[in-house]
């Protein structure tokens, strides 16, 4: 979230696209019911009518997929009549910048792109540059054809709202009704969660999210923000510290093989974040990490640049029979990863598996799935009885990036273990096992610093994370003090000053102290970075520093001070840089550019001061710098906007044919979409072993419209068979008005749903959807598109 | 001290059933075993081990339209209270001192008198053949604790105190008129309801029954001198509720009124 939980009682308005938060995230519902009384609009865009639909005041239903293309529609609306808040646009955006004249998008293609690679070469993406400091060019007039504005003005003017309409099968007024109601609510948040991410256009979904709210000037402000609303308790945590394949942790890019130095790998990253990376080096190497010897960047492991890492490659390298062993903890893939059946023969394919969970998850006994003969798979199989997470200490950081001390409730039962006693002693292990090997790529495990006492193990991880001064042996008290020549550490930079003054305070408490009104709390807790609240929160303030919404302030220049100041920590360069500097002008400061990208070039910045390497690398998605509507994998229709270019032209799939195969929609007519429900948290593990959840949602099942079901003749509760390409399941009925038929290129598309959080294990036992979902990915990310494939069904 | 009252704004539920799962881990009241029909509202009725439960409700409205109703369903501790009315056995039902009607299975009887009492349908009997309902979470109260319901709904359709600062709140909300606060003398449970109560499937006017009313009046101090009285009410639940199904234990029974006259 760019913003927090407890933020979102000051907006006006909300488009909750992609979420049914009342299901599955329902303690924000406490923040936005406190909003509707005072009046706020609730939007809720899905293509089910959810217990989050119930609640909201205009809900809206979209095919699954075609996200982009609703955005688009009112991104192209907003622009053409002129609804946007023009002074924030030229102020926090790089509105005015020129792009290359060579760039363009034709025929659903950006210029660059590598026919066969399934890639863009994105030099044509870039800004026109001065040749001597290397910054972009800008234009006079927001008119100037090659300026950002322009081109982006250009690009949407394709998405009217009768061909938005006509994608999403949203009626036009409905669209209409939206974007105005936006306009006119302000300041609006934006809630999304997987039925966004889980797209073969799953990035740039959000990139719509950030231009929408760039153009309303609902960003950096209190009840603003595109808000993530993370699946899992704990899942930013996890991102922050490096859960994805692609970064180190604080979203550090992972080496490639081609940056063999350090400096290869700053010409990428630039200097400001290579200075993180020595200080995590720090963390992990101690003394062992020098200038001389690179700060040990040379003992990380690089990863093949043309290589994909994702979750997908996993069990198709052990297909393959390249992969031998699997650790697998804290995650249940034999139920939540798509395209089950290509999982388990992964699995089976395995010499090894090891599995530590609280629970026999379905992954650990996946040999016993319905109608598998374990006498045909080889593979040995260890369980490690793991703590509950009422069963260990440590932080969680939520969705709103606060970092929250948990304690131990109750101790493990048995020989169970937490994950970090179980990494501990794997870890001893492995190095005892090495300490004789004179092999280079071994040195690692000699290399690293780990020595963690039993007594106070957790706290003594939290420290390291925060960091030192390694000369005063002190805590960091905040990013600030992090230098770039290996005198400090810390072990995620953005975690630096959670444990300050020797405190721990993501232990803090305080729910009573919030001078601003709106609900910030500096002292519950702990957020990052810098216990700041609300990111960008630059740009709540006019040019020269002062807050835009009087009623809600932030932060603002404090003239006889000399600093920013307010009642957020100011995201700001240099505290005392004032709005006459150029670092007082830096809205968006961890984008290369210091401002907001509205179109998302790559580019490099530079000091002045050092030409050789650039300071920072902004980020460009690999599939264009701009949103295109692309189709599922899996589609019902053509594409409206180009026919020749149905689905995302980055995306590969499928990867292994055998196992991939497309269903047509000849043979496959409905659009099935799944997600998670209230009662059962992900795949279950947990909640299908409380016999009080299974009491109020005992098994799966299928929602299906009234229209279909009574085509078919299904009735409520009888049994239905779903099939794909990939697989099929016998479920029973739900049948509801809550699914209706949505008129798409003039064609009538039926769309049903079902839940994925079953499996073959536990006190609930029912089909697991996801052998019906599809395993194509986000060219990105490598998010699976379970929101969007194509069935059959019938009786069974 | 004052009478309290539980509020439940069905238009603020997100049919989560929190208050389910919470009522039923507080009353340490095990699970039912159910099944998908085909419809969300798990189980599929109250019961001796289920004090409150969610009805969800699909309703069409105008053309395209249709509304999702999510409403509580739960004893409703009536001020005028028919169970306790025509309960034979005094102090089986009684009144906490904050308004609310608790049951004292001890004294319970198992007569299932109480249901043809009820104008809520809301009694339900537990394998002992005792009356088991939702109490407001009497032994909560008593120690400056929510109900467990209202305690984790978290947004707050379900909210609880005095009943004034309740009815207060549903005015500030934009409600004029709230379901329970004049009916059967007061319900310990009020609904702020959007429409007409019927379309939540709540009585516009609910009433005790004439029959329940004429044994509250006549023939219950009757009962006290003597045994005749469960025959009476044994009769009454005939006419009342239809034959006695479940096979009550007759021996605790007699010990019970026993007990009651010595009282």
């Amino acid at each position: 979230m760019t913003n927090h939980y407890v933020d979102l009682k000051n907006a006006k308005a909300f488009l909750i696209e992609g979420s049914n938060c009342a299901e599955n995230h329902p303690m924000s519902l406490r923040w936005i019911m406190k909003a509707k009384e005072k009046g706020a609009v609730i939007i809720h865009v899905d293509p089910r009518f959810t217990r989050t639909s119930k609640l909201a005041d205009i809900y809206a239903c979209i095919r699954p997929g075609t996200d982009i293309a609703f955005l688009g529609g009112m991104i192209n609306y907003i622009l053409e009549h002129h609804l946007y808040d023009e002074t924030y646009v030229k102020q926090n955006t790089n509105c005015y910048f020129l792009l290359k004249p060579e760039f363009k998008f034709e025929e659903g293609v950006f210029s660059g792109y590598q026919e066969g690679k399934f890639k863009y070469d994105n030099s044509s993406w870039g800004y026109q540059l001065d040749p001597q400091t290397k910054k972009p060019l800008k234009a006079k007039s927001l008119d100037d054809p090659n300026c950002v504005f322009a081109q982006l003005k250009k690009f949407y003017s394709r998405y009217t709202l009768q061909t938005a309409s006509e994608i999403t099968g949203i009626p036009v007024d409905t669209i209409k009704l939206i974007a105005d109601t936006l306009v006119k609510n302000r300041p609006g948040t934006i809630m999304y969660a997987l039925g966004i991410t889980q797209h073969t256009t799953g990035v740039q979904n959000i990139r719509s999210f950030g231009i929408l709210q760039q153009l309303l000037g609902n960003m950096g402000k209190a009840g603003t923000g595109v808000n993530a609303l993370r699946g899992e308790p704990n899942v930013q945590g996890s991102t922050d510290f490096a859960l994805l394949f692609n970064y180190l942790p604080g979203y550090l890019s992972y080496p490639n093989h081609d940056q063999q130095t350090l400096k290869d790998w700053t010409k990428s990253s630039g200097t400001f974040r290579a200075k993180f990376l020595v200080n995590l080096l720090k963390a992990w190497f101690g003394p062992n990490a020098t200038p001389e010897n690179d700060f040990g960047y040379g003992w990380i492991a690089k990863k093949n640049k043309g290589k994909n890492y994702s979750i997908f490659r996993i069990f198709e390298t052990a297909v393959e029979g390249k992969m031998k062993m699997l650790y697998v903890m804290g995650q249940n893939p034999m139920v939540t990863s798509p395209n089950l059946n290509l999982v388990h023969k992964g699995l089976s394919n395995l010499e090894m598996l090891v599995v530590a969970d609280p629970f026999m998850t379905e992954t650990a006994a996946f040999w016993e799935k319905p109608g598998c003969d374990p006498k045909t798979i080889n593979t040995e199989v260890i369980f490690l009885p793991a703590a509950s997470f009422l069963e260990k200490q440590g932080t969680k950081s939520n969705s709103g990036r606060l970092v929250q001390w948990c304690y131990t409730k109750i101790n493990p039962p048995g020989e169970a273990k937490t994950d970090l006693e179980m990494v501990d002693l794997l870890f001893n292990r492995i190095r005892k096992l090495y300490a004789g090997s004179a092999l280079e790529k071994d040195q690692v495990f000699k290399k690293v610093v780990w020595n963690y006492p039993k007594e106070n193990m957790y706290e003594t991880v939290l420290q390291e994370i925060n960091g030192y001064n390694l000369k005063t042996g002190e805590h960091l008290k905040g990013i600030g003090e992090i230098q770039p020549d290996g005198s400090t550490s810390t072990g995620n930079w953005v975690y630096a000053g959670c444990y300050a003054n020797a405190k721990n305070l993501t232990k803090r408490r305080d729910n009573k102290t919030d001078p601003s009104g709106l609900g910030m709390f500096p002292g519950f807790a702990w957020s990052w970075p810098g216990n700041m609240k609300v990111l960008y929160n630059r740009a709540s303030c006019d040019e020269k520093g002062q807050p835009l919404d009087k009623e809600r302030p932030l932060i603002w220049w404090d003239q006889a001070q000399k600093k920013w100041v307010g009642f957020d920590t100011p995201d700001v360069p240099v505290a005392t840089d004032g709005p006459d500097t150029p670092n007082g002008q830096k809205p968006f400061r961890m984008s290369g550019e210091g401002v907001s990208r509205l179109i998302a070039a790559p580019y490099k910045d530079f000091d002045p001061k050092n030409m050789d390497l650039p300071r920072d690398s902004s980020s460009t998605p690999a599939d264009g710098p701009m949103p295109e509507h692309y189709e599922p994998v899996e589609s019902p229709t053509a594409n409206k906007l180009h026919p020749k270019v149905a689905s995302n032209p980055c995306l590969k799939y499928p990867r292994l044919k055998a196992d991939q195969p497309i269903g047509k929609h000849s043979e496959f007519p409905y659009v099935l979409t799944t997600s998670g429900i209230a009662e059962h948290w992900c795949c279950g593990a947990f909640t299908r072993n409380v016999p009080w959840l299974n009491e109020i949602s005992p098994e799966t099942y299928v929602e299906i419209p009234e229209q279909l079901a009574t085509k078919f003749r299904i009735r409520n509760g009888s049994k239905v068979k779903v099939w794909s390409a990939r697989g099929e399941v016998v479920v029973p009925a739900m049948v509801t008005k809550r699914l209706r038929p949505l008129k798409i290129n003039g064609e009538e598309v039926f769309i049903i749903w079902m839940p994925y959080s079953w499996g073959f294990k536990g006190l609930s036992q029912a089909a697991s959807t996801n052998l019906i979902t599809i395993d194509a990915g986000d060219p990105n990310t490598w998010i699976q598109e379970t929101k969007a494939c194509l069935v059959n069904l019938a009786r069974a | 001290m004052s009478k309290k009252s539980l509020l439940i704004m069905p238009e603020m539920c997100s049919g989560c059933r929190a208050c389910q799962v919470a009522c039923k881990n507080w009353n340490q009241l095990p699970a039912e075993k159910t099944s998908m029909k085909g419809d969300f509202s798990h189980p599929p009725d109250l019961s001796g081990t289920t004090f409150n439960r969610i009805r969800f409700a699909e309703m069409p409205t105008e053309k395209d339209k249709f509304r999702w109703l999510f409403v509580s369903q739960r004893c409703m501790h009536c001020e005028d209270a028919g169970c306790m009315k025509i309960c034979p056995t005094p102090g089986a039902l009684y009144r906490t001192q904050d308004g609310g009607v608790a049951t004292n299975k001890e004294k319970c009887i198992g007569c299932h008198l109480c249901l043809a009492g009820c104008p809520f349908n809301v009694p339900r009997y537990g394998a002992d053949g005792k009356m088991a309902k939702c109490t407001m979470c009497a032994d909560r109260i008593e120690n400056n604790m929510l109900p467990a319901c209202a305690k984790t709904c978290h947004t707050q359709a379900i909210s609880f105190g005095d009943r004034d600062s309740m009815l207060a709140k549903a005015r500030k909300m934009g409600y004029s008129k709230v379901y329970g606060q004049n009916e059967l003398g007061g319900l310990g449970v009020m609904f702020a309801f959007k429409d007409a109560p019927k379309v939540y499937g709540y009585d516009e006017n609910p009433s005790i029954n004439e029959m329940v009313i004429l044994w509250h009046k006549y023939l219950k101090p009757m009962s006290w001198f003597g045994i005749g009285g469960v025959a009476i009410a044994s009769a009454l639940h005939y006419f009342a509720v239809g034959p006695h199904k479940a096979e009550a234990p007759k021996e605790d029974k007699k010990e019970e009124v026993k007990q009651d006259e010595a009282k």
